[in-house]
């Protein structure tokens, strides 16, 4: 598998970490190399965060995506999205919450803008907003392709309390389910 | 070597490595972006009979530190560069009375509060002399994530070999980056424990600072039937505060040597993709630490790839520097890049040990990482 690039932006106190360390462990779960780094402001609460992932079966050296070489991102806040995007592929594709980020008609055409409520669907849906990472994971994984569902989804059950891991499994097949919809 | 697998951060890393070195002891004050050293060391020292502590501030942090070294036992703090420059004074202190303690620094942005969710290498001359005075700073930076577990480990071992706080230098990117490392055993990590050494004849035959001119002071634990004086004055071989000229000659003189005569049992470095140079025309070497290294080595792959010839050098042990390899290395290679996240602070380190002004750097101070990109960039540029 080539090395996959990853970012995950939003910002702090939204879970955005998780889905990376998710990720990482799950990659190297199956003998490969995994590395999430994030960068975070000083603001903890409410500053734009930028979660890199790097997935590689070759040792990863340097920790964050080049700027210009990620294949695929996922954004859940404007601010973020505005700072972030230019480090996408031309071509890449980038999946937004729509009824928090707008990007431009030029961005569209830019990158393969895709639109999925990622809040709605945890909010109302799975009835918990703090399942959007589990929801963004489950996007993420179905446009990538990059680790074994059930590995990933393993992986993501280790690392959520026992008492929430039902609706956890309820957001991932959401996220799925949405995500596979968005490619039709 | 046997080995395990962990998936973590280097910060967290950094604090299971104090458990399993044998530290019992925590003091500090969380301080971005070293905080979860605490989180984490916190959570694991009560476990296994040990003690950790949230001071009031950073001095305090330090004092208990210094306090709990003194009784015997293994102590560890945490923090950023500017809580260094808090508790640079009690770094002063257990200089000078021969406390062995381990301090962590992960570094950010600075001067002053300066960037405190960004990475940065300013802290590397701090690092070498945070105190006034005369002493030899002992001085060891984590390049990845196994790293911030195995150099946190030597840093213990040191600190009791040489009685005196070891600095453990980690980075934000490395403090917080999530991924594998390949740890050695807990068991392999137990059995490289030596604890400092002990006097153990009769009490009034005991002087702690009476020793080799090259070999640390013998500090036996506090409230075990040995007396002595600690203090940050100069100090005659009983630990009393003294004026007499070749006694307070011979102590400082003590402090220096004996880490600089022992170099061999600190030094270490790693040489990557360096085999194969041998001094040819357009050979190129990188000189690296600490998270900025990793930028360099996929630099170098790239480089590799267009056939330019380059290698890392990475000084693990910042201070003492590893002088004599330094030169070695900038005496065969012509084109020499050094690449750092501040302006020229182990540089000039470097144009110490190699007597050459005309080395070519690379310096980034605004909180961001150097890409690979920006150091093939640079070498395309320059040589």
């Amino acid at each position: 598998m080539a090395k996959t690039l990853m970012r995950f932006t939003g910002v702090g106190g939204q879970g955005v970490l998780l889905a990376g360390e998710i990720f990482a462990a799950a990659k190297i779960k199956t003998g490969g190399f995994g590395l999430k780094t994030a960068t975070y402001t000083s603001q903890v609460r409410g500053g734009p965060t930028v979660v890199d992932i790097q997935l590689d079966d070759e040792e990863i050296y340097y920790p964050y995506a080049n700027d210009g070489e990620v294949n695929f991102m996922l954004s859940v806040a404007n601010v973020s999205y505005q700072s972030f995007k230019n480090g996408v592929k031309p071509g890449g594709t980038i999946v937004i919450e729509p009824n928090l980020v707008t990007p431009t008609e030029e961005d569209r055409k830019k990158w393969n803008i895709v639109e999925i409520p990622i809040i709605t669907i945890a909010k109302e849906e799975v009835g918990n907003v703090i399942t959007q990472s589990v929801v963004a994971l489950a996007i993420a994984n179905t446009y990538m392709e990059a680790i074994d569902k059930q590995v990933l989804i393993d992986t993501m059950l280790s690392k959520v309390p026992k008492k929430v891991h039902e609706i956890n499994l309820i957001a991932y097949e959401l996220g799925e389910k949405y995500a596979k919809e968005s490619m039709k | 070597m046997a080995t395990r697998e962990v998936i973590s951060t280097g910060n967290e890393l950094s604090a299971l490595a104090a458990v399993d070195a044998g530290c019992k002891f925590f003091g500090g004050y969380p301080l971005t972006p070293s905080s979860e050293v605490m989180h984490v060391i916190s959570d694991l020292l009560p476990k296994v009979g040990g003690t950790a502590i949230q001071m009031e501030d950073e001095i305090a942090g330090i004092c208990c530190v210094i306090g709990a070294a003194m009784s015997g036992v293994r102590a560890l703090t945490a923090t950023s560069g500017p809580g260094v420059s808090l508790k640079a004074e009690n770094l002063g202190l257990a200089q000078m009375a021969e406390v062995p303690l381990v301090l962590v620094n992960v570094m950010r942005g600075g001067p002053s509060t300066g960037l405190p969710t960004r990475v940065s290498q300013g802290d590397i001359k701090q690092a070498s002399n945070p105190s006034h005075g005369d002493y030899r700073s002992i001085t060891l930076c984590a390049g990845n994530l196994a790293e911030c577990y195995t150099e946190t480990v030597r840093a213990f071992n040191l600190a009791d070999r040489f009685m005196q706080p070891v600095i453990v230098l980690l980075d934000e990117t490395i403090g917080h980056m999530h991924g594998k490392a390949e740890l050695p055993t807990v068991e392999e990590v137990e059995a490289g424990i030596v604890p400092r050494k002990t006097f153990d004849g009769p009490a009034d035959e005991y002087f702690p600072y009476e020793c080799e001119a090259t070999e640390p002071a013998v500090l036996n634990p506090m409230f075990e039937g040995y007396r002595y004086h600690y203090t940050g004055l100069h100090h005659d071989k009983n630990g009393f505060p003294t004026e007499e000229i070749e006694t307070c000659r011979k102590l400082i003189q003590r402090l220096e040597d004996k880490v600089m005569a022992h170099q061999d049992e600190i030094e270490s470095n790693e040489e990557f993709m360096c085999d194969d140079l041998t001094g040819e025309e357009g050979e190129v070497l990188i000189i690296a630490y600490g998270s900025v290294s990793l930028a360099a080595k996929e630099a170098i792959r790239h480089l590799r790839a267009n056939g330019i010839k380059a290698g890392l050098f990475r000084p693990i042990t910042l201070w003492p520097s590893p002088a004599t390899r330094i030169k070695e290395m900038t005496d065969k290679i012509k084109n020499v890049l050094v690449v750092e996240l501040n302006i020229r602070q182990y540089t000039e380190e470097i144009e110490r040990a190699s007597g050459r002004l005309d080395l070519e750097g690379l310096y980034k101070v605004n909180g961001r990482a150097i890409s690979p990109h920006e150091i093939v960039t640079k070498v395309k540029e320059v040589f």
